[in-house]
């Protein structure tokens, strides 16, 4: 026995292993992608073994070569068919196909067992025509599909190319010269072993390998998984969820999530238009009603209502699971394939467990969503208990003057009627309750904000000439108020309100500066726009705080409370003051630096700015 | 007891803060010291004057290092302590005394909700919430009088 003997015996053995294994397949699954495999694996089976018995009588019959080249034709045929079971073919192609197989068949019958050559010509073209076809097919159906799916079509597509091969070679050997001719046997040989095993590989890959070529995809996802809850936003989470669970199982995925408002499932389009199923309809709606998963192979004769669907989708089997967590049904994961052979019957497992990682990770997002509301509403909770700190503190303090000062005033007045009056007393009674009548103004200020009717009657007033009179106002003279203005800027404004406005930012810039720094003020005009900027060399604002600047009750979280009293309202107000006018107010600062409030107030009465 | 005379005698008026302890007050022979600390002036002037008018001997602290100071040179029969003030609040001001073993009665003075937990957090013997009235104050200072109390 020499070395191409032993090749061809291997080659042999393992072939009818193969058939044995898929035949068995059948017998416990009869579909008809199992029987076109089994018919595929025993169509060459029956090559090996008739070649065998010719062998062994040493002469080969007539009828048996007939037959022997009508299996060997019709072999592409049945691969064709496999392509069928596995993707889309025309139905047209099939037909010139099975006509093709059927005039070979004649030809063979009609000239006897020794062929002419034009005969067999026509057989070898065949045979590598609709193998060539078949191999580009199954390449395409590769590079549409993903995971398990794309290795299995690439397995097959080899198989076809190698099959496609072995036959051109056998159909040429005759006409090669002798001495060559054992090498092409041997390389045909290889060719058969190498299509056989990928053949059966991709169309029937053993559940082992399966896993193995799962794994990757399922590594990948497992390991996105931890991550997926803290993405943006849900639907970016369904995209992975839709991504991973489509490359582990080598179909496509699509998961609906349950609407409470809608009482829908609610799918994400890739455009980002949505589409909301009712329970109970169509595979994902049923799935998600019986809280079981679903598998349909003929998805159009199980429901007919979304035919057009399947039909312009290309959809010819379907994987429906639920997505629960405990009592909580968060909504469907759907897996499509073009042809039920895409699906093993793990898959359906498999599509269980990726759902309930998906239920997982979506009530993981639920959590982290509930957790940052419960923060929202503890920091809204805590801001107003600081107001309403500040505000008992900021409001009772001069209130402790006037009503102890007040009632020690009385007392005096009544012991002693002809003493002198107490006129530090009185003073202090009268300026705490000047502080009292402001802070009360500014809660009011607020009040009337939140309605948003700040602002009342509105006439010229020069932006410059107003921003002067009350830097020179300045009753503590601690600080040094610059105003720098080259020409008046007149706008339309409520005056006691811009007036106000200049107050509190200065105030502000005083408030937070240290004594005798200087406050630069600037009003000009820019663009149509006035413009007003009041810079000071203070604490600064940490960046972190500058986007809550302007909100109610905010203040800068390095501001000491127990240092700088105030109740957070008066950035708010001015805010208010600015946007009613129509205007814009907007702060620059650096810690430690000082900070620079900027005002934009439209010129031309009405006009918004943006 | 301990050094705390050693500071010398009282002083009628220290920089920054406003002793206004009256001179027919003192006549009185009522030689009780009341601290009084808050960082708001007019409260603080405002107490001092009520106090003094009832013949206390009053010194008044604007900060709590102040307030320290004061206390290391007489020990007042009773401190008003307000809790919010820049740099050294109450708090602070009550640790400092309490850790060099002066036991010095505490009242604290605060517009805070809080008053009497604030109050038992650092060990006073009473509290006056903001705003008080004038019967308030008086009535709460005069438990701390001393027994040479005088009629006034």
């Amino acid at each position: 026995m020499n070395a191409l003997d032993l090749l061809s015996a291997v080659t042999q053995v393992i072939y009818v292993l193969i058939f044995v294994s898929v035949a068995l397949r059948t017998f416990r699954q009869p579909t008809r992608a199992h029987g076109d495999m089994t018919l595929f694996f025993a169509a060459i089976a029956f090559i090996i073994v008739a070649a065998r018995i010719a062998a062994l009588i040493s002469a080969t019959p007539g009828w048996l070569t007939a037959i022997e080249i009508a299996v060997l034709m019709a072999l592409p045929y049945i691969l064709l068919r496999l392509v069928d079971d596995f993707t889309n073919v025309r139905s047209v192609i099939k037909r010139v196909a099975e006509l093709g197989l059927a005039a070979g068949i004649v030809a063979t019958y009609a000239t006897g067992p020794a062929l002419p050559t034009p005969v067999t010509l026509y057989v070898v073209l065949y045979f590598f025509v609709v193998s060539t076809y078949c191999a580009i097919a199954f390449i395409r159906a590769a590079r549409r599909s993903r995971g398990v799916t794309r290795r299995r079509m690439e397995a097959i597509s080899l198989g076809s190319i190698l099959l496609g091969t072995d036959i051109l070679i056998a159909g040429l050997t005759p006409l090669a010269r002798p001495e060559d001719r054992a090498i092409l046997q041997a390389l045909g040989q290889l060719l058969g072993l190498g299509s056989g095993v990928a053949n059966y590989l991709g169309f029937a890959p053993p559940p082992i390998l399966r896993r193995a070529w799962q794994e990757p995809e399922l590594r990948a996802f497992l390991a996105r998984a931890a991550s997926l809850p803290r993405l943006p936003t849900t639907v970016d989470i369904v995209r992975e969820l839709e991504h991973g669970a489509a490359s582990s199982t080598g179909t496509t995925a699509r998961i609906g999530l349950w609407n409470d408002e809608t009482s829908t499932l609610r799918f994400w389009e890739d455009d980002g238009s949505t589409i909301d199923l009712e329970p109970g309809r169509h595979f994902a709606g049923r799935a998600f009603e019986l809280q079981r998963p679903i598998f349909s192979t003929n998805p159009i004769r199980d429901n007919p209502d979304g035919a057009a669907n399947y039909r312009s989708r290309s959809v010819g089997a379907v994987l429906a699971a639920p997505i629960t967590a405990g009592e909580r049904r968060l909504g469907v994961l759907t897996l499509s394939a073009e042809r039920p052979p895409i699906f093993a019957m793990s898959d359906i497992e498999l599509a269980g467990l990726l759902a309930d990682q998906a239920a997982v990770i979506l009530e993981s997002r639920a959590l982290i969503d509930h957790a940052a509301r419960v923060r929202a509403r503890e920091e809204a909770t805590r801001l107003k208990e600081d107001f309403l700190s500040a505000a008992a503190h900021d409001l009772k303090t001069p209130l402790t003057t006037v009503v102890a000062q007040a009632e020690f005033l009385e007392r005096r007045a009544m012991r002693e009627p002809g003493a002198p009056a107490d006129i530090a007393g009185i003073r202090r009674v009268v300026r705490e309750s000047k502080r009292l009548a402001g802070l009360v103004g500014d809660l009011l200020d607020a009040t009337r904000l939140e309605q948003g009717g700040l602002v009342g009657e509105r006439e010229p007033v020069d932006l410059a000439t107003l921003a002067q009179e009350v830097c020179a106002h300045d009753p503590s003279d601690v600080s040094v108020c610059q105003v720098e203005a080259s020409a008046p800027v007149v706008g339309v404004y409520d005056r006691r309100r811009i007036e106000q406005l200049l107050q509190n930012l200065i105030e502000n810039a005083k408030k937070y500066s240290p004594e005798r720094t200087p406050i630069n003020i600037k009003v000009w005009q820019e663009d149509g726009e006035a413009r007003l900027r009041v810079e000071d060399s203070g604490i600064g604002i940490p960046a972190a705080d500058l986007p809550r600047i302007f909100e109610r009750f905010s203040r800068a979280s390095n501001v000491d409370d127990r240092r700088f009293h105030g109740m957070g309202l008066g950035l708010f107000i001015c805010r208010g003051i600015v946007e009613e006018h129509g205007g814009r107010i907007w702060v620059e600062s650096e810690v430690g630096k000082g900070s620079t409030f900027h005002v934009g107030l439209p010129i031309a009465p009405g006009r918004r700015l943006n | 007891m301990m050094d705390l005379w050693a500071g010398g005698p009282p002083r009628g008026r220290d920089g920054g803060s406003s002793d206004t302890s009256r001179p027919e007050a003192r006549g009185h022979g009522n030689h009780d010291t009341v601290l009084v600390v808050d960082d708001d002036t007019s409260i603080l002037d405002t107490v001092s004057a009520i106090l003094s008018g009832e013949g206390y001997d009053v010194v008044s602290a604007s900060s709590g290092q102040e307030a320290l100071d004061a206390v290391a040179r007489k020990q007042p029969v009773v401190i008003l302590l307000d809790m919010r003030m820049p740099v050294m609040d109450g708090w602070a001001v009550a640790r400092a005394l309490r850790s060099q073993g002066i036991t010095v009665p505490i009242v604290v003075m605060t517009a805070a909700e809080s008053a009497k937990r604030w109050a038992d957090e650092v060990g006073a013997e009473g509290y006056l919430a903001k705003p008080f009235g004038l019967d308030d104050l008086l009535a709460t200072v005069e438990r701390f009088r001393g027994p040479n109390e005088p009629t006034n």
